[in-house]
C-alpha cells in the first residue's frame, strides 16, 4: 500500500479549518498589529519613519510574544488533543504508520506557522501603507537602499524568520507528544517558552537557545529601514545552525516517543 | 487445498506494564466466518489485548497475525481488511458524523460516498449525519463507531463493548445487522463485551480471559451444556420438605425456584435415581430436567468471582460448610 501521508495531511487540513484555535491565533495577531499601529503613531521614532521600518517594528513586536504563543499553542494541541480525546487510537487503527501521522502533523504545524507569519506581514504592511510609502530608503544625503534592494532584503529576512519559528513548531510538537492532556500541553508549551526567555540570560544559556532568534530578522531589517549598514552575517549562520539543530533534535525526539509509546490511555 | 489462515491469531502474547503483567502468554485463534466473544472481568487484560491488535500497545513478547499477516511485519497489509473499535469510540466532536466517516474513509482504499451513505443508513444515522458529533448521544456514537469500523468492507470486525450505552432496540438492530453481515458477507467478528446475554445470544465461540491468561475457550453450545448434576424438579401437589431431602447423601443442595419448583444439586449425575426416590416417597413429579447453564453463571464460576448464591442444603440443615461452586 502506498504512503498515507497525503490523505493524512488532507485530514489535518480539514480538522484545522474546523477548529477555532487557528482563527483565534490569526485574530490575536491582527489585534496586536492594530495595537502596535496606535503605539507607533505615538512614539514616532526613527524605527517607524518609513513603511519598511514600520513593518520591521510591527513584525518584531508580533514575533516577540503573541506570534510564538499562537504557534506553540497550535503545535502543542496537535498530538495531545488526539491523545486526550482518544481519536489518535481510531486514526492509528487504520492502515497508517505512526511516522506518517507524525509527519502530517509536523507539516500542518509548519503550514500554520507560515499562514500566521503571512497574516502578520499582511496586517503590518496594510497598516504601514496608511501613513507610509514602500519606497527607497534614504537619509539626508540621499538614497541608501533602492526600493528593490529593500524589498529583496525584506523577502530574505521574512524567509529567514521561518527557521527559528519552524524550530518552535517542532518544540511544540515534542511537548504535545510528551503531555497527553491538550490544555496542559498548551500551558506547558507557553510556560516553557516564557521560562526559557526569562532565565536564559541569568544562567548564561542565551547564546545556545534558538528562541533568541525569533525576531532577529526583523531587528536586522529595522537597521536597513533606518539606512544603517546592517549585517546578516555571521549571526545569521548561528541562527540557522542553532535553530536547525534544535528543530532536528525536537522532531527526532518527538517522533521516537510517538512511534514507541503505548497508547492505551 | 491449503487451510485458510485464521482471521485473528495471537501466539504466546504477553504485555507487562512495569510490575503489572497485564497479559501473560495468551494464545487464541479466531477462524474466518466465526462470531467470537471475548470475556473477562475488569482488569483481566481484555482491553490490553485489543489494543495490541492495531499496535496501539507493543507486546512484550509473542506474535499477532491477521489473516496470516504478522502485524509487526506488514502492518498496513494486515490491518487493511480489519475494522476496529477500541473502548468508547472517539470522534472529532467539532465535525459532523459524516465528516468523521469521510476522514476515516480517506485512509482506506476505494471507499465511495455511496458506501458512506449506505453505512449511515444501516446504522440509523442518515438523518443526523450532518449534526456535530458533540450533540450525539452515547448510543449514537457507538453506532457511528461501528459504522467507521465497517468502512472499506472489512473481513474482520473487532468490537470493544459495541452496544455500551445503546437502548435495547438499538442493540437488537445493530446485532441483527452484524449477524446479517456475517451470514451474507462472510464477515468474522471478535467482540468484547461484559453483557453475557449479548455474547451468549450473538457468538458461536467464546474466549474467557482472567488475570492475563486464557481460562477457557470453545463453542458457546459446548460450554453451556446443561448441568448434569443440577436438576430442576416441578411437583404437582405437595413438595418435599427439608428433613426428607437432607436424609439423602446424594442430595447436596436445594434451592426453591417457585412455589412448586426446586433446584436440586446432586452429588453425581443421576437424575433417574432422584426421580425414583421422589416417586417412591409419594411425590408427584410433573417435570424433571437438567438445569440449563447461562453464560453469566459459567463466566462467574470459571473466573472465580462466584460465591454460591444458592443456600447449600447442609446450611439449611446447619451441618456442612457453605460455598460450593456450581460447576465442575
Amino acid at each position: 500500500m502506498s504512503s498515507q501521508f497525503v490523505p493524512l495531511l488532507r485530514n489535518e487540513v480539514t480538522k484545522a479549518l474546523r477548529r477555532k484555535l487557528p482563527y483565534f491565533g490569526i485574530f490575536a495577531v491582527g489585534l496586536v498589529c492594530g495595537i502596535i499601529y496606535f503605539i507607533a503613531g505615538q512614539i514616532n521614532n526613527t524605527a517607524t519613519a518609513n513603511a519598511w521600518g514600520y513593518v520591521g517594528f510591527s513584525m518584531q513586536l508580533v514575533f516577540t510574544d503573541i506570534g510564538p504563543i499562537a504557534i506553540i499553542a497550535f503545535a502543542a494541541m496537535l498530538v495531545a488533543e488526539e491523545t486526550g480525546t482518544g481519536t489518535i487510537r481510531a486514526a492509528l487503527a487504520a492502515p497508517v504508520q505512526r511516522w506518517e501521522l507524525y509527519l502530517a502533523k509536523t507539516v500542518i504545524g509548519l503550514f500554520y506557522m507560515l499562514v500566521l507569519s503571512a497574516a502578520a506581514l499582511l496586517f503590518s504592511a496594510a497598516l504601514a501603507s496608511i501613513h507610509y510609502h514602500f519606497g527607497a530608503v534614504g537619509d539626508s544625503a540621499g538614497v541608501v537602499y533602492s526600493r528593490n534592494q529593500a524589498m529583496q532584503q525584506f523577502v530574505l529576512g521574512y524567509a529567514l524568520s521561518w527557521i527559528p519559528l519552524g524550530a518552535l513548531v517542532m518544540f511544540g510538537l515534542l511537548i504535545s507528544t510528551l503531555v497527553r492532556n491538550p490544555g496542559v500541553a498548551v500551558a506547558v508549551g507557553i510556560g516553557t517558552l516564557f521560562l526559557i526567555d526569562f532565565t536564559k540570560h541569568l544562567v548564561g544559556l542565551d547564546p545556545y537557545i534558538f528562541t533568541r532568534y525569533l525576531n532577529y530578522s526583523w531587528l536586522t531589517l529595522q537597521q536597513l529601514a533606518q539606512g544603517m549598514d546592517y549585517q546578516w552575517r555571521p549571526e545569521v549562520w548561528k541562527m540557522i545552525v542553532l535553530s536547525g539543530v534544535s528543530a532536528v533534535v525536537a522532531f527526532s525526539a518527538g517522533l521516537v516517543l510517538f512511534v514507541r509509546r503505548d497508547l492505551n490511555h | 487445498m491449503m487451510d485458510s489462515p485464521p482471521a485473528l491469531a495471537l501466539e504466546d502474547v504477553s504485555k507487562r506494564f512495569g510490575r503489572v503483567q497485564a497479559v501473560d502468554r495468551l494464545s487464541l485463534r479466531v477462524e474466518p466466518g466465526h462470531l467470537a466473544g471475548f470475556l473477562g472481568p475488569n482488569g483481566a487484560g481484555k482491553s490490553t489485548t485489543l489494543y495490541m491488535i492495531p499496535r496501539l500497545v507493543r507486546p512484550t513478547r509473542g506474535h499477532i497475525s491477521l489473516f496470516g499477516v504478522d502485524i509487526w511485519n506488514d502492518y498496513k497489509k494486515a490491518i487493511r481488511s480489519v475494522g476496529i473499535t477500541v473502548e468508547t469510540p472517539a470522534f472529532y466532536e467539532y465535525l459532523s458524523g459524516r465528516k468523521n466517516l469521510e476522514l476515516a474513509a480517506r485512509l482506506l482504499d476505494h471507499v465511495s460516498a455511496h458506501e458512506i451513505d449506505e453505512i449511515l443508513e444501516r446504522i440509523g444515522l442518515a438523518e443526523r449525519q450532518h449534526d456535530c458529533v458533540r450533540v450525539y448521544s452515547t448510543g449514537m456514537k457507538q453506532r457511528l463507531g461501528i459504522g467507521r469500523a465497517l468502512l472499506g468492507r472489512p473481513r474482520l470486525l473487532i468490537l470493544d463493548e459495541p452496544t455500551n450505552g445503546m437502548d435495547p432496540e438499538g442493540t437488537h438492530e445493530i446485532l441483527s445487522f452484524l449477524r446479517e453481515k456475517v451470514r451474507n458477507d462472510g464477515l468474522t467478528i471478535f467482540i468484547s463485551s461484559h453483557l453475557m446475554s449479548e455474547i451468549e445470544e450473538f457468538c458461536d465461540t467464546v474466549f474467557v480471559i482472567n488475570q492475563g491468561h486464557l481460562v477457557v475457550s470453545g463453542s458457546v453450545k459446548e460450554l453451556l451444556k446443561p448441568h448434569e448434576r443440577i436438576v430442576r424438579v416441578t411437583f404437582q401437589g405437595r413438595i418435599p420438605d427439608r428433613d426428607f431431602l437432607s436424609r439423602h447423601e446424594q442430595i447436596r443442595k436445594v434451592e426453591p425456584v417457585t412455589a412448586d419448583t426446586l433446584e436440586i444439586t446432586l452429588a453425581r449425575d443421576d437424575s433417574a435415581w432422584l426421580n425414583q426416590c421422589l416417586q417412591q416417597a409419594g411425590f408427584s413429579v410433573s417435570a424433571l430436567a437438567p438445569k440449563q447453564k447461562t453464560l453469566k453463571e459459567f463466566f462467574l464460576s470459571i473466573t472465580g468471582l462466584h460465591r454460591a448464591e444458592v443456600t447449600p442444603l447442609s446450611d439449611q440443615a446447619s451441618t456442612a460448610p457453605a460455598g460450593e461452586k456450581h460447576h465442575e
